[in-house]
């Protein structure tokens, strides 16, 4: 016999179930007190971009502000005595291009690995993939002297160069992986409908790995807009500073001008990820999925 | 509209053989279906035909022209995959346009070409949708749009219907053959099953271990199987084999299997029996024929045999059951509810028996 639904206490069964998750709170305040480790640094920010230096420096750090309107000036001052403006725009062009270009050539390095048959296919995968494999500071010497005997350090070639370069392997790995998923039969009817060689990755290979592509892209964007340590070595004239440099620099050569104006430039400077980010954020989460990234 | 010569052909993967000579001649506007258990080189055998795989060794014209080393978007075949591999970025429209746009076709030509695929094939309501918003049936319709279009002279298929379900894929075999009819283009079509081979073929080429083992029409390799493989391969359930040997008496010879004797007719098989020679006799299902009273000349005598299980399709119901340890499948065209275990007499309708040689497999028949 069915049961009539108007007989089923909802209530109780509620009740039950939550009795069953309810004895776990000595873990929930063990979590808690954990977060505090990253909750209080980003609390601190929050609360030192609303103070003027005065303010800041009058009153206990972690005391809340006593108004909103100081970040204008903080804003201000702080893209400009940092120059904020310059290092924006190298860092975007490293993080675009860079970025870009070192996913377009994964995405081909990809192709030809899963769908041209050549003589030793796994080494030459294995060769390009070594370079995820060691860890990037055992480049920045020889790179280094490279660059000064080439002339290209402190160049935007140079940098770019670099970034696209180290940004290639982890892109290769995982295209490679999704491209070897995907339909050869796929390829092979572009190619009954006459596509040569170029056509089939550029009309139909292409289009279908925007999602891994914007996944590696955004990583690989934020990699390099974060790099501090390649962009201080190789491009330390203000001409080619890119934004993490500028900000060292700025906190190191202006300690006068405060945490407040510090912590300001360092949340502008992290917005462009975010926002690249949110912008992104179906294709990066569909990438994600069918990827595992 | 084109012949399609395959002379010698062979396929080889680095030491592998995958297709050891093959010889055929495809005539203009004919359906060839290419049949065989997996592994057979059937698949491989259409691959290169549509330029897919390089031919390693041998002879490929279209119509009288070699075509070996001519790319695939040039041969003027086009292809229906298995998986469909329609593209999944493009709308159903855009799949059906790329192959005019490659071929740089003035707009109105193309619009007209897609016109008439989509007429023809019905999926007008799908052409803004993509590809992973049609069923099956609906992609398997876009696909064969993709072929259509190009107005190929030669139409490959690879296992279409595989992946659709039992009642699709009866609809859409009907529909392959009704266009075929009328669009009066050459067609070859690769399949492992063989209701699809016997159902859509003018010539049905049966191939095993990479070569041909016998090519003629549905009814010809039906009824005059040339091996004993062929005789098992086509027809559901498959033909009931019994192993036998020859006895002579005053020059008529006599197959002797275990526990019963079957004439062997001289108009049929010929005279060229020895004593004790191996043999094997054929029966398909409906010719081992349960309960028959009447005393017809051309069925045996009764044997009697346990029902092991039935299966009951309602127009008709397959007893499977042994004789002198030889499992069989009889067909009762007049189903009546049989239980298991149940004793039946049955008989060899032994004007439609095959017999093959015992050691070679191959068939006898009077020259």
């Amino acid at each position: 016999m069915a049961l009539a639904t108007s007989q089923i206490d909802f209530a109780a069964i509620e009740a039950r179930e939550r009795a069953s998750t309810k004895k776990k709170w000595p873990s929930v305040v063990v979590a808690a007190f954990v977060s505090l480790i990253w909750v209080v640094p980003f609390y601190y920010m929050l609360v030192s971009i609303f103070k003027t230096h005065a303010e800041y420096t009058a009153n206990n750090p972690l005391s809340l502000p006593e108004g909103f309107s100081p970040i204008a000036d903080n804003a201000i001052s702080a893209w400009n005595t940092a120059k904020m403006g310059a290092g924006f725009a190298n860092s975007a062009m490293y993080g675009i291009v860079g970025a870009g270009l070192a996913v377009f050539f994964a995405a081909m390095a990809a192709y030809g690995l899963t769908r041209i048959s050549f003589k030793r296919q796994n080494f030459w995968f294995m060769l390009i993939f070594a370079g995820t494999i060691f860890p990037f500071q055992i480049y920045l010497i020889p790179l280094f002297f490279a660059y000064q005997k080439i002339g290209i350090i402190n160049t935007h070639f140079g940098m770019l160069l670099f970034y696209t370069a180290v940004c290639i392997p982890f892109p290769v790995l995982v295209l490679r992986n999704y491209l070897n998923g995907l339909s050869r039969e796929m390829d092979e009817a572009a190619r009954m409908d006459g596509a040569s060689e170029f056509r089939v990755f550029w009309s139909i290979i292409l289009p279908n790995c925007i999602g891994p592509m914007t996944a590696t892209f955004l990583l690989q964007f934020t990699w390099i807009w974060n790099d501090l340590l390649f962009s201080t070595v190789l491009g330390n004239r203000e001409e080619v500073r890119s934004i993490m440099n500028s900000l060292q620099i700025f906190h190191g050569s202006y300690t006068t001008a405060g945490p407040n104006l510090t912590l300001t430039a360092a949340l502008i400077a992290s917005l462009p990820a975010i926002v690249l980010f949110l912008l992104l954020r179906r294709h990066f989460m569909e990438g994600m999925r069918v990827t595992g990234v | 509209m084109a012949t399609v010569g395959l002379k010698d052909i062979v396929k080889v993967y680095g030491r592998h053989i995958a297709v050891r000579g093959v010889d055929l001649e495809i005539q203009d506007k004919s359906f060839t279906v290419f049949v065989g258990p997996s592994g057979c080189g059937k698949s491989t055998m259409l691959r290169m035909i549509a330029g897919l795989e390089i031919i390693s060794h041998g002879e490929m014209r279209l119509d009288g022209k070699i075509v070996n080393d001519t790319p695939p978007r040039e041969r003027g075949v086009a292809m229906v995959f298995q998986s469909y591999a329609l593209y999944p970025h493009k709308t159903v429209r855009q799949n059906l346009e790329f192959s005019l746009k490659l071929e740089k076709l003035p707009p109105d030509q193309i619009a007209s070409r897609v016109n008439k695929a989509v007429n023809l094939l019905e999926i007008e309501p799908y052409l803004d949708r993509k590809p992973a918003q049609l069923s099956g049936g609906q992609r398997q319709r876009v696909a064969m749009g993709r072929a259509i279009v190009r107005e190929p002279k030669v139409f490959l298929f690879d296992e279409p219907l595989s992946n659709l379900d039992a009642k699709l894929r009866n609809q859409m075999r009907i529909e392959i053959k009704k266009l075929q009819r009328r669009l009066q283009v050459t067609t070859i079509y690769v399949t492992h099953d063989q209701v699809e081979a016997m159902t859509l073929a003018d010539v049905i080429v049966v191939m095993r271990d990479g070569v041909i083992e016998q090519s003629g029409t549905p009814m010809q390799i039906f009824e005059s199987p040339a091996n004993q493989f062929i005789a098992g391969f086509i027809g559901t359930p498959q033909m009931n084999f019994f192993a036998g040997s020859v006895s002579m008496s005053r020059g008529v010879a006599t197959f002797v299997g275990e526990g019963f004797k079957l004439p062997i007719s001289k108009s049929r098989f010929g005279t060229g029996f020895e004593e004790g020679q191996n043999l094997t006799a054929g029966f398909r299902p409906e010719d081992i024929v349960p309960q028959e009273r009447s005393k017809s000349a051309k069925l045996s005598a009764d044997f009697l045999s346990a029902i092991g299980f039935t299966e009951m399709l309602g127009n008709e119901t397959l007893l499977f059951s042994s004789y002198a340890g030889t499992e069989f499948v009889s067909r009762m065209a007049q189903p009546r509810f049989v239980a298991q275990d149940e004793i039946m007499k049955f008989k060899f309708n032994v004007e439609k028996m095959h017999l093959f040689d015992g050691d070679t497999g191959m068939s006898i028949r009077a020259a």
